[in-house]
């Protein structure tokens, strides 16, 4: 009798011990760019293991897809994608090494604006470099969508590893709170502005979801290259409509090569207004290592060069 | 000449299901079709076959034996004869339309086109970023064809002048042009002449950069955004920057078999990755950015030749010499699996002896078996044979265009 006590209480340790070691190992996650990869590190906390493909100040439309990438995709639990086409190189990188992993599309319930002309230019080494796609991808510019996001992360996790899921809500309400709260002061920073200054000029057409949200109206080249013969005739254009729109102020981007902003603001006569973060969050030590951070850089940016004068 | 599939019924095509999907038309199809070429070890020709039904063939005389590049897109093979100073070039009759969500395929027969390069020893041929580059070992000069032009079976080559003639080559990347550059040493008889390294020139030839040092440069590829060489103290990479091209030698390290070198190099399509030879019975897996930059793979024996499959962009193939197919994993630098699929072929003897060439076809790697006078198809899923093709001769050198898409 108290030996089929003891087997059933090393049965019972044994058990609670392989339990524990399960609740120990991570959800391996996978993200493809550093802003996602912000929402999924609010969401998860210490119970994922995070990979993010695509890190600070780094395009995504541009990446070229490493070996490392392959094998952490294949190694994933949950792989998180904008989708919108926004990951160019995430087909390839499935089909290097495939994945079983659940890829959960965080744009999915986001009201998707309809990209015109069927997407919009990127600047790399003095070149336009066109980005397809049918609706705009850059969702998470406006802080209502981004909660989209961390609703759909949430539920990711919660599929993948439903032992954590009330912590993975938990987080998720506490983070929605405070991306609340930076919605409101966007909305309070632009509401101070004169209503003749609204609009500025960025590099990529990266800012529209921003624009619906809050009112700040961005002009941006269209296919301009300070290498192409059509240069001085577009951007001839563009200075046309910086003029009549009133723009105050230009910004570089932290993802974008700055000699056509340095050249649109020498012709307008504009000086550059700073760095906005569009498509990627800054490293550690700059102004935008998250996506509040980030937001609250770029309202904060945009409100000093339009504030009254 | 070129013609919608609709009225091709007689071509060899795989019909993969009446409709292409919900979303789209029902009288659309999803086609599959890959052709092969093979050029003939002794007799100066190309068989052309489609895979799918190899009785639809086609032969073309060439000047002397040919190593068949698919360039344009697969819009068209080019026949590239070093001994015989020409390139010819057979539009394969398989074109590409891209839209986005898919791509349409159009299909007729292959031809030749009527116009050729000649000149001094044609040899490595680069296909990138649209232009066909063909460097002249012994001319002293590389010709640039667009790739675009091609396709429509125009050949008007630019001249790309190079210092001195040398076993070489020149390709596009970004906004220059990089040569290799030729020592000026004083060579005799018949010894190649030493090289130096990379350099990058304007369109015209003019210096454009300082020289890159890779000494012995040879073997060039492209994967993501980088160019690599091999070069005898490591491999070269190169990727365009905002000031131009931007260098870097990786040295080979010291955990690698010592004395020898890669030369020959293949990039992937799918993700950043190069894989080259590394001795007689070596390859060497290698990662342009992150380390270790260099992973070696010890075969059982002497290297045949290798491909890399583009539909699976972690995945090599490598015949050795005792006949065994190996698949190779990228990413774990491994074999992943092996297969026998011809008779022994020695590596000893002349290099240019007739033995195998592999090649992707979908899910086919097709390898000529000169002995047997056949082209096998080995699926890749397990390297099992599927079938053989006769070809007239001894099948040699072997490239293929063709793939998926949609016909309206």
């Amino acid at each position: 009798m108290r030996d089929w006590l003891r087997r059933i209480a090393a049965c019972a340790a044994i058990a609670f011990s392989s339990l524990a070691a399960a609740q120990a190992e991570p959800l391996d996650v996978v993200a493809t760019f550093s802003i996602i990869g912000d929402f999924a590190a609010e969401v998860g906390g210490d119970r994922i293991r995070l990979k993010v493909l695509v890190g600070p100040d780094s395009d995504t439309h541009v990446h070229e897809p490493r070996p490392a990438d392959a094998i952490a995709l294949a190694g994933a639990d949950v792989v998180l994608t904008n989708g919108l086409e926004f990951e160019g190189f995430l087909t390839r990188l499935i089909a290097a090494n495939g994945t079983d992993a659940a890829v959960a599309t965080l744009t999915d319930g986001v009201e998707t604006m309809e990209e015109p002309g069927g997407g919009h230019y990127h600047y790399i080494d003095g070149k336009a470099v066109f980005h397809a796609g049918a609706h705009d991808p850059h969702a998470w510019q406006s802080v209502p969508n981004a909660k989209v996001y961390v609703q759909n992360i949430a539920a990711a996790f919660c599929a993948a590893d439903a032992e954590g899921c009330a912590a993975y809500q938990a987080n998720a309400a506490r983070y929605a709170g405070e991306l609340d709260a930076l919605d409101t002061e966007i909305r309070s920073a632009v509401a101070a502005l004169p209503t003749d200054r609204r609009t500025v000029v960025v590099a990529h057409n990266a800012f529209r979801y921003f624009e619906a949200a809050y009112g700040v109206h961005f002009l941006s080249p269209q296919g301009v290259s300070t290498e192409s013969e059509a240069t001085a005739a577009d951007v001839a254009g563009l200075i046309r409509e910086i003029r009549d729109r009133k723009a105050a102020a230009i910004f570089a981007e932290n993802i974008s090569d700055t000699r056509l902003l340095e050249q649109i603001a020498r012709e307008a006569g504009l000086p550059l207004a700073g760095t906005l973060y569009s498509d990627a969050l800054s490293s550690p030590d700059g102004p935008a290592p998250d996506y509040i951070a980030m937001m609250r850089h770029n309202a904060s940016a945009i409100a000093a060069a339009l504030a009254a004068r | 000449m070129l013609r919608h599939l609709a009225g091709a019924s007689a071509l060899a095509l795989v019909l993969a299901g009446a409709a292409f999907a919900q979303d789209h038309d029902h009288d659309h199809e999803d086609v599959t079709l890959y052709r092969v070429f093979v050029g003939d070890h002794e007799k100066a020709q190309v068989t052309a076959f489609d895979l799918s039904e190899p009785d639809h063939r086609w032969t073309f005389p060439t000047t002397g034996q040919v190593k068949l590049f698919p360039v344009a897109g697969g819009a068209v093979v080019a026949a590239v004869q070093s001994d015989a100073d020409t390139v010819q070039f057979i539009r394969s009759g398989i074109s590409f339309h891209d839209h986005g969500d898919h791509r349409d395929i159009e299909v007729g027969d292959p031809a030749a086109i009527d116009a050729s390069l000649t000149g001094p020893r044609p040899f490595h041929l680069v296909d990138h970023d649209g232009k066909v580059v063909l460097n002249y070992d012994q001319g002293g000069y590389a010709e640039i064809l667009d790739g675009h032009a091609l396709a429509e079976g125009k050949v008007e080559p630019v001249r790309f002048p190079q210092a001195r003639a040398h076993h070489g080559f020149v390709a596009p990347l970004g906004d220059s042009w990089l040569s290799t550059i030729a020592s000026d040493e004083k060579v005799e008889g018949d010894a190649s002449v030493p090289r130096l390294g990379l350099q990058a020139f304007d369109a015209e030839g003019k210096p454009a950069g300082d020289l890159a040092s890779c000494t012995a440069i040879h073997g060039e590829a492209f994967s993501g955004a980088y160019l690599a060489a091999g070069c005898k103290e490591g491999v070269l990479t190169v990727k365009a920057g905002a000031n131009g091209p931007e260098y870097r030698l990786l040295p080979y390290p010291a955990d690698l078999p010592q004395g020898v070198t890669t030369g020959t190099l293949l990039g992937s399509t799918g993700i950043q990755v190069f894989l080259g030879n590394y001795g007689p019975d070596g390859l060497v897996v290698i990662d342009p950015v992150d380390e270790p930059h260099y992973r070696y793979i010890k075969l059982p024996f002497r290297r045949v030749d290798f491909a890399l499959d583009p539909a699976k962009p972690s995945t090599g193939y490598v015949l050795t010499e005792d006949g065994s197919l190996h698949r190779i994993d990228l990413l774990k630098a491994e074999i992943a699996a092996s297969a026998k699929v011809t008779e022994p072929y020695s590596m000893d003897g002349h290099w240019n002896d007739p033995r195998p060439r592999l090649a992707l076809a979908g899910d086919e790697i097709v390898i000529t078996d000169p002995n047997a006078g056949l082209v096998r198809r080995i699926a890749t899923e397990d390297l099992s044979e599927r079938g053989t093709v006769p070809v007239e001769g001894k099948p040699y050198n072997i490239a293929v265009t063709g793939g998926s898409g949609v016909t309206h």
